[in-house]
């Protein structure tokens, strides 16, 4: 069969991969420089992305609606609990009449002239209630809202719909963006590294060719090819990892450390080393056999 | 053992074979003669299964091709060794490598092909150029390290395009001794040349092409 690979064939295969490399040395590092710099930059984006998203989901956890309860009805607890089944609540957290009024005289600092004369607190007990993917979509908030309404020792509920909203659209927007930019980026690194290597396959077509005149199967011209592709993504992979550590601690002493969140890694390092050498591999075979089959085919 | 059955080969139109029937006897040796243009490459490139006919048949060892299928060209080539009128030379390569090739694409184990490879230099006169690039050679060195890289794997089939196109008289004479000495110990072989002192010198069955055509065919 003309795709047996066995005995001396694996020898020469792996010994024809190892000179092929020598002898196209200038290629091969050109390949693996530009599937370097192409995965470190859509790395950098990829990151930047994830982080500004959990920034912004952080954002959006805040408080948003304030319930206020009568406290003499039922227990903190046993409220609190009716409260969280409302679906949508993610947390509920109590705040008694005497820390609402002590909250208040902090504000008041200097001023407490203002509560002079009053005896009795006359602030409501609360709940500080936030709605989970409210900032993805603010009418849940109203419906979350209509239902702690409902419940009869609620007297009134208070929350900013506006404020989420605007959130909400500005999350919108920034996803448009990076989803263009992402979309963009992607294609611009598909197409860099599919042309160099083009351009290193064409390079070598005369020997192919040749290889295929004097009887090699396709299997025999494509392995080292396929090798090559291979070393040049692990490559590839390793030193975009380099360059975004490079990066990192360059940009680490350069920003004020509450800014540093930006650069750092949304996955485990050895994920990411593994998700980049991957890609690369990807990549470099991919487009090694996607570039030869065009040769083999005569 | 090798039948063409009224072979017709045309590029866009323009005839290059027209009706050709030929039989190859297993172990002869024959030239294929006729002007610049005749069509000898286009023949032998069909029998090679580098080329499609247009239209006709072929029959190899009592297979009928029209089109060979892509899974056996390869199989197919390394039972033919096919000296090339351009030699086809990795010219980075070494003339050893150049060689060697051919064995290792069929899996020839490496000290095998060493001895082989060395033999078959020698047989043409090459053994002190083995480590030289194929590109430093001059063309009469190419062209011989062309021959030897089509007979190291002793080929059942030897086809050669003009094999002496680049050589001088004395060694064009030496080249075909070789084949001759190939062809004695059981290989069938076949040579385009339009060197008519050359083919009258070995005196073997002649095909002349003509425009395509088959002019005559006679020993
Ligand atoms: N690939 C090709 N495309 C177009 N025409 C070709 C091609 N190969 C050969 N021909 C034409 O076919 C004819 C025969 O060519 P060829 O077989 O090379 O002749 P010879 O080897 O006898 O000189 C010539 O007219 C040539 O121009
Ligand atoms: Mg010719």
């Amino acid at each position: 069969m003309a795709g047996s690979l066995k005995g001396a064939n694996i020898f020469y295969i792996f010994s024809d991969a190892v000179r092929s490399i020598r002898e196209n040395l200038a290629t091969t590092v050109l390949t693996a420089l530009t599937l370097g710099f192409s995965l470190s930059i859509f790395a950098v984006f990829v990151f930047v992305f994830f982080n500004m998203r959990s920034v912004i989901n952080s954002w959006g956890d805040r408080t948003q609606i304030v319930a206020y309860v009568l406290d003499s009805t039922e227990a903190p607890q046993a409220m609190r609990d009716a409260i969280m089944r409302v679906p949508g609540v993610s947390s509920a957290e109590f705040v008694s009449r005497e820390k609402a009024l002590g909250e208040l005289k902090e504000e008041l600092k200097g001023h407490e002239a203002i509560l002079e004369g009053v005896d009795e607190n006359p602030l409501p007990a609360s709940f500080e209630i936030r709605v989970a993917g409210s900032y993805k979509d603010p009418a849940v908030l109203t419906t979350v809202a209509e239902r702690l309404k409902a419940i009869p020792w609620v007297e009134d509920v208070q929350y900013s719909r506006e404020w989420v909203e605007k959130l909400s659209a500005f999350f919108r927007f920034i996803e448009l963006v990076a989803l263009f930019i992402g979309v963009f980026l992607a294609g611009a690194t598909i197409f860099i590294i599919s042309n160099t290597i083009r351009l290193t396959v064409y390079a070598r077509r005369e020997e192919i060719e040749i290889m295929s005149l004097v009887g090699a199967s396709d299997s025999f011209i494509r392995v080292p090819f396929f090798i090559e592709g291979v070393l040049q993504g692990i490559i590839g992979g390793l030193l975009a990892l380099a360059i975004l550590a490079g990066g990192r601690l360059l940009l680490l002493s350069k920003i004020p450390p509450y800014f540093s969140f930006v650069v750092s890694s949304p996955v485990p390092v050895p994920l990411l080393a593994l998700i980049l050498v991957g890609t690369g591999v990807v990549m470099g075979v991919a487009g090694c056999l996607i570039s030869m089959g065009r040769f083999l085919k005569a | 053992m090798i039948q063409l059955f009224h072979i017709t080969k045309s590029f866009e139109g323009a005839f290059a074979l027209t009706d050709i029937s030929l039989k190859i006897d297993k172990g002869e040796f024959l030239f294929i003669t006729g002007p610049s243009g005749a069509g000898k490459s286009t023949l032998l490139n069909i029998i090679f299964g580098s080329e499609q006919p247009t239209e006709g048949q072929i029959i190899l060892d009592g297979r009928n091709y029209f089109k060979i299928p892509r899974s056996e060209v390869a199989i197919l080539r390394r039972r033919i060794g096919f000296v090339f009128q351009d030699f086809k030379l990795l010219p980075a390569r070494t003339v050893f490598d150049n060689v060697a090739l051919s064995l290792k694409v069929m899996g020839v184990g490496p000290r095998e092909v060493r001895n082989r490879v060395l033999r078959m230099l020698s047989f043409v006169k090459l053994q002190h150029r083995a480590n030289f690039k194929a590109m430093s050679l001059s063309g009469g060195e190419q062209q011989r390290v062309a021959i030897a890289r089509a007979l190291v794997k002793e080929p059942a089939i030897i086809l050669a395009d003009e094999p002496t196109g680049n050589l001088d008289p004395a060694l064009s004479i030496e080249t075909l001794e070789l084949f001759k000495e190939v062809n004695s110990r059981g290989t069938t072989v076949v040579v385009a040349s339009h060197d008519k002192n050359l083919i009258e010198r070995f005196g073997r069955r002649v095909v002349r092409l003509e425009d395509g055509r088959l002019a005559s065919d006679g020993r």
